[in-house]
Parts: structure tokens; C-alpha cells; sequence
């Protein structure tokens, strides 16, 4: 196990390495994603402003579900980079080479060109303490807030990581995925940064059930900000979490044995 | 001595959608049940000893790339058993990548944007190479293969043939029993794949590792492996040593004799060309295929007919000034095996 967590960290070391031999692309990236970031928000912050509370969800709410999801996110997406491109590895065979290390795949696609995020990361923390700040003055809620934040953080990134690890699997039989993912990722993501009570009863049900994302923020947030359940209810998440992570992982090792490679 | 690979009844089948016409295509194709089966491997067994040196030969497409994939554990077999070492690899691909090399030509497997000494560190972490152990290992192969020039620069900036080197010995850091080489030389100069051979010769031959070597350069073959395998249509065509092979096709060696002065061929004046002739005293037969003022140009099977033979009789006929012989290309035998 110590051999793994160390050998990742010298795969992400050597990864970020490689990238930084490009110093000037990772600093245009990381501006072009800020601006992106920015813009983002304040698409949302004038909708809001605009109408006001949705649902019984104030500004500061939605600011917190806006920001949770980001996090979780850029968590996954850092730490588990190419599982999300997967299909680039399917299409060219690289998958093959990744084959021949005596090392889990999963792993070594997990550290193939990891990417920092600091744009992504400074945004999510802004609106997180804008929210949680407000919404401590307002005396809506109090400092154990934070931890709580912290683990619906991780729980939330190993859903996603859950969702994407699957969605990818499928690529194993089907090799093209992107629009697959543009569904399962991408639109359910950006669906699940608004509170679910805005959405027909239907796709509440598909982004809790179907994709739950739903539970990276929103049913978190019932309890942390609404004092909704109780304390069991991140227990309970965190616990999903682990069986979606587990279904996922058992599809992904049922995909590869179904492994075709490509011609030579 | 003992089986370094063993495999018994291997196939391959290759499943893929039937593709619909007309309407909504891509939607019925998504949702098909029929499949065409397509089998790139067809009942393929062979035993590799240790310490052999074997060439896979086989014309694009004809499975050789399957068979390799599904040794190394890339693969799933769709029937049939593979031992490396007596280690199943699609059981334990992780334990039996720990005892391979592998080397595809068309692919590094370095870091791209790292100075290739940074490739060998990460290596070493993957194959759990002990840091002295690297080191000693580093420093040999760096002698062998001239690594020292190009330590520093990045891999993408490295020429093919540096490419190669470094990466052959990206696959022997971990010291390996066995070798998988597909292609090595492939798109490499004169200069370059005479160092890549030379250094496989020694790796053969003095460090006893076990080798198989994919590859469409006949010299590669010719000049390294021991044995050769041929694979055709998914089936072996043809296993065992070059010399047998060479026996088996029977291409004609073609001998060109130059006379000082006339001759007389032994038959009567305008005898149609080519003539089948008996040798004299002795079993066999061979043919004039050319006939000129002072040349003649015989082709024989030297498994039919000894070239002294042919020359003893050859000498009756007038004196000889030149002989020149040449053997059947390696490459147009193989021509006729596939």
C-alpha cells in the first residue's frame, strides 16, 4: 500500500514536472480558467441578484452549493486527471503501454498529466468563505460548519471520481465516450450547482439516483445549512460514496478484461 | 535449461458490431446483438526455452501483434493458456510485467518532457529498483549503449536511434528474464540498427536473457535469432531454425560461371533454355537457365545437387576462369512462406 501512495506521488511529481517545462501555457491555461471561473460566477451571482431568493435558496446558499461543487471537482479532476480521458487512450492504444507496467492501470492513469488547478481552487475558496461567512453572520450557522464542508468536499470529489471512473468504463466497449460524458459529468455538473428543489420532480430524481451527483452538494448542504436529518445524514453520504466508488471500481475491472487494444 | 514461455491452443476472437444501414444507423448499430466475429488468432502453441533468441515474423495483420499483446498480459485470450515462467499473465499481469521488458519501436514508453536520466528515477520506483541496484545497472547499461551523450536532454528531443537506445534500456532496468521486442529497427539508419543488433547480440548471448523479436527487417532476423516462428492468418506457418526454413522453400542457389575461351554444353546446338540436366556419377539434378558466348548461368537446389558436383562436371565442359554463387535472398524465401 505505501509502495502505491509513493509511486503515485512520484507519477503526479513527474507529471507536473512535464508541464512546467511549459511554463508559459500552464500560465495562459490557468488565466483563460480564471476568467472563465469569474465569468461563471457572476452569470449566477446576476441571475440571483436579480430574483432574489429561488425557492427559499438565498444568495449566500446557492454561493455555497456553487462552490462545494467546484471544489469537489477540481479535486477529482487533479487527482484522478486522465481517467476522464480515457478515451483518448483507447482510440491510440497508448492504454497498451500503461499495460505492460506492473502497476495498477487505474493508478497510472490517475497520474498521467495531472494539472494543477489554482484557478479553479482560488474561485471555489472565495465563494466557500463568501458564503460560509455570510451565512455565519446572519447566525444561520456556526464554525462547525467548516469541518462538515470539508468532508461533503471529499465525499462529493470520490462521487465524481465514482461517476467518471464508470462513465470511462463504458468506454471499453464502446470507445467513443464524449458525449456519454457530456451527460454523466459535464450537464449533471452544472445542473447540481443550483439546489435540486428548482427542478422537476423527474430530473431530481435522475441527478440523485440515476447520476447522483446530487449528493455532492445539495444533500450535504439539507443538513450543514438548513439543519435538515441531522449529523448522520454526511455519514450516510460518505457511505454512499463508498459503495458507488466500489460499483464503479468493480465495472472498471469488468471493462478492462473486455479489453480490445487497437490494430497494431 | 527450461521453458521460458509456454504457450498451448491460444485464439483470439475479435468481436465487433455489425454497423446497420439506413435510417437512424448509429442508433441501431448501438443497440445491436449481432456481431461479426473476426479471429486473429487461430490455435497458436509454441515453446520459447531460456536463453533462446526468436524471431516473429508475419506479414501486417496476420496476428503477430495480438499474440504479443496477449503475452504480455495487454490482452484477454478468448481461449488457450500463456505461462511466462510458469506465471499466467492475464492472472497476474502485474507479477509477470515485473519480470518482462518491452519495447515497442513505434512507441516510447519515456516521459516525454523529462531529461531521460528523470524516466530511468520513476522506472525505478515503478520495478522497485533498489537505489545502489540502479545505479550498477545504469552504469552498464550507459557503457553498452552510449547513454551518456544524450543523459540530460529530454526525450522528445532525442533522434530515432537515441530514442531506441534509451528506451531498450528502460526495459532491462529492472533486469528482466525475458525480452518482447517489436520492431526495434523499425524507420532507424544503417549505423543505428547495427548498434541496436550488436547490443541485443551481447544481451543474448552473454547475459543469457531470453528474447522475441517482432520485426519486417529480414537482416534483423537473419543476423540474430536463432529460431524464427512465421505466423499467417492467425496460424503458425512455420516454427524452427533459419537453415531448415531456408531447406524447406527450396529457392535455387544461382551459380554464374564464366569459361576462359569457348565451351560445349553437353547437349546438341539450339537446345531450348532452361535445360534440365542429370549430374554425371552422381544423384541430382540441375538446370542451365542462360547460356551466352563464354557465361553460363546454372540454378540448382542445393538440397538436390552439391555444388562440387555440379562444378566437377561443369569443368569437363571447358576451362573455368570465374565462379560466382549466390544463395536465395532471406527475404524471398520468406516471400514464399507467406
Amino acid at each position: 500500500m505505501k509502495h502505491w501512495f509513493d509511486l503515485y506521488a512520484v507519477l503526479i511529481r513527474s507529471s507536473i514536472q512535464s508541464r512546467m517545462q511549459y511554463r508559459m501555457n500552464f500560465v495562459l491555461g490557468t488565466l483563460l480558467a480564471s476568467l472563465i471561473q469569474i465569468a461563471e460566477f457572476l452569470m449566477i451571482a446576476i441571475i440571483l441578484n436579480k430574483f432574489g431568493a429561488v425557492k427559499g435558496w438565498s444568495l449566500h446558499e446557492v454561493g455555497y452549493l456553487f462552490a462545494v461543487m467546484t471544489l469537489s471537482k477540481t479535486l477529482y479532476r487533479t487527482f484522478a486527471s486522465d481517467v476522464h480521458h480515457l478515451e483518448r487512450y483507447l482510440t491510440t492504444g497508448e492504454l497498451d503501454q500503461l499495460l505492460t507496467r506492473p502497476m495498477p492501470v487505474l493508478l497510472a492513469l490517475m497520474s498521467q498529466n495531472v494539472r494543477l488547478m489554482p484557478a479553479e481552487l482560488l474561485q471555489g475558496s472565495a465563494v466557500l468563505y463568501w458564503s460560509l461567512h455570510g451565512l455565519m453572520s446572519a447566525g444561520q450557522i456556526t464554525w462547525t460548519a467548516v469541518p462538515y464542508t470539508l468532508l461533503a468536499i471529499i465525499t462529493g470529489a470520490v462521487i465524481l471520481f465514482a461517476i467518471g471512473l464508470a462513465t470511462a468504463a463504458v468506454g471499453f466497449w464502446m470507445t467513443r465516450i464524449n458525449e456519454l460524458q457530456t451527460l454523466t459529468e459535464d450537464a449533471s455538473q452544472t445542473a447540481a450547482r443550483y439546489p435540486l428543489v428548482l427542478y422537476p420532480s423527474w430530473l431530481r430524481s435522475f441527478l440523485l439516483v440515476a447520476i447522483p451527483v446530487g449528493f455532492v452538494n445539495y444533500v450535504p448542504s439539507l443538513f450543514i445549512l438548513r439543519g435538515e436529518y441531522g449529523p448522520w445524514l454526511i455519514l450516510a453520504v460518505a457511505l454512499l460514496a463508498a459503495c458507488v466508488l466500489g460499483l464503479a471500481l468493480t465495472f472498471w475491472k469488468f471493462g478492462l478484461s473486455r479489453y480490445q487494444s487497437t490494430g497494431s | 535449461m527450461g521453458a521460458m514461455i509456454e504457450v498451448c491452443g491460444l485464439h483470439k476472437q475479435f468481436r465487433t458490431p455489425v454497423v446497420k444501414e439506413g435510417r437512424f444507423a448509429g442508433i441501431r448499430t448501438l443497440f445491436t446483438r449481432e456481431y461479426r466475429l473476426k479471429e486473429a488468432v487461430k490455435d497458436i502453441s509454441f515453446t520459447i526455452q531460456k536463453g533462446d533468441f526468436v524471431g516473429y515474423i508475419g506479414p501486417n495483420g496476420a496476428g503477430k501483434s495480438t499474440t504479443i499483446k496477449m503475452l504480455t498480459g495487454i490482452l484477454h485470450p478468448s481461449a488457450g493458456e500463456v505461462k511466462i515462467n510458469g506465471v499466467d499473465p492475464h492472472k497476474h499481469r502485474r507479477r509477470v510485467a515485473q519480470k518482462l521488458g518491452v519495447v515497442f519501436g513505434q512507441r516510447s514508453q519515456l516521459w516525454w518532457d523529462l531529461p531521460v536520466k528523470d524516466s530511468y528515477d520513476i522506472l525505478a520506483h515503478m520495478y522497485r529498483v533498489a537505489p545502489a541496484e540502479k545505479e550498477r545497472r545504469l552504469a552498464e547499461l550507459g557503457e553498452l549503449l552510449d547513454l551518456k551523450e544524450f543523459w540530460e536532454t529530454p526525450v522528445r528531443k532525442l533522434s530515432l536511434g537515441q530514442r531506441m537506445r534509451a528506451d531498450i534500456a528502460a526495459s532491462l532496468l529492472h533486469d528482466p528474464d525475458v525480452l518482447f521486442l517489436d520492431e526495434p529497427t523499425i524507420g532507424l539508419d544503417v549505423t543505428a540498427k547495427r548498434s541496436i543488433r550488436e547490443f541485443l547480440k551481447t544481451l543474448n548471448g552473454e547475459f543469457g536473457k531470453t528474447i522475441l523479436l517482432t520485426t519486417h527487417d529480414m537482416d534483423d532476423i537473419e543476423q540474430l535469432c536463432r529460431r524464427v516462428m512465421v505466423i499467417n492468418h492467425g496460424e503458425l506457418s512455420y516454427e524452427g531454425t533459419i537453415e531448415h526454413l531456408r531447406d524447406k522453400i527450396g529457392l535455387p542457389t544461382v551459380i554464374r560461371i564464366v569459361f576462359r575461351g569457348s565451351y560445349r554444353l553437353p547437349a546438341q546446338e539450339g537446345a531450348r533454355m532452361p535445360l534440365q540436366l542429370r549430374l554425371d556419377g552422381a544423384e541430382g539434378e540441375f538446370r542451365i537457365i542462360e547460356a551466352s558466348s563464354s557465361e553460363v548461368l546454372i540454378e540448382a537446389n542445393r538440397q538436390q545437387a552439391k555444388a562440387m558436383d555440379i562444378l566437377r562436371m561443369v569443368g569437363g565442359w571447358g576451362e573455368i576462369a570465374d565462379i560466382h554463387m549466390e544463395e536465395p535472398d532471406f527475404e524471398d524465401i520468406i516471400h514464399r512462406v507467406y
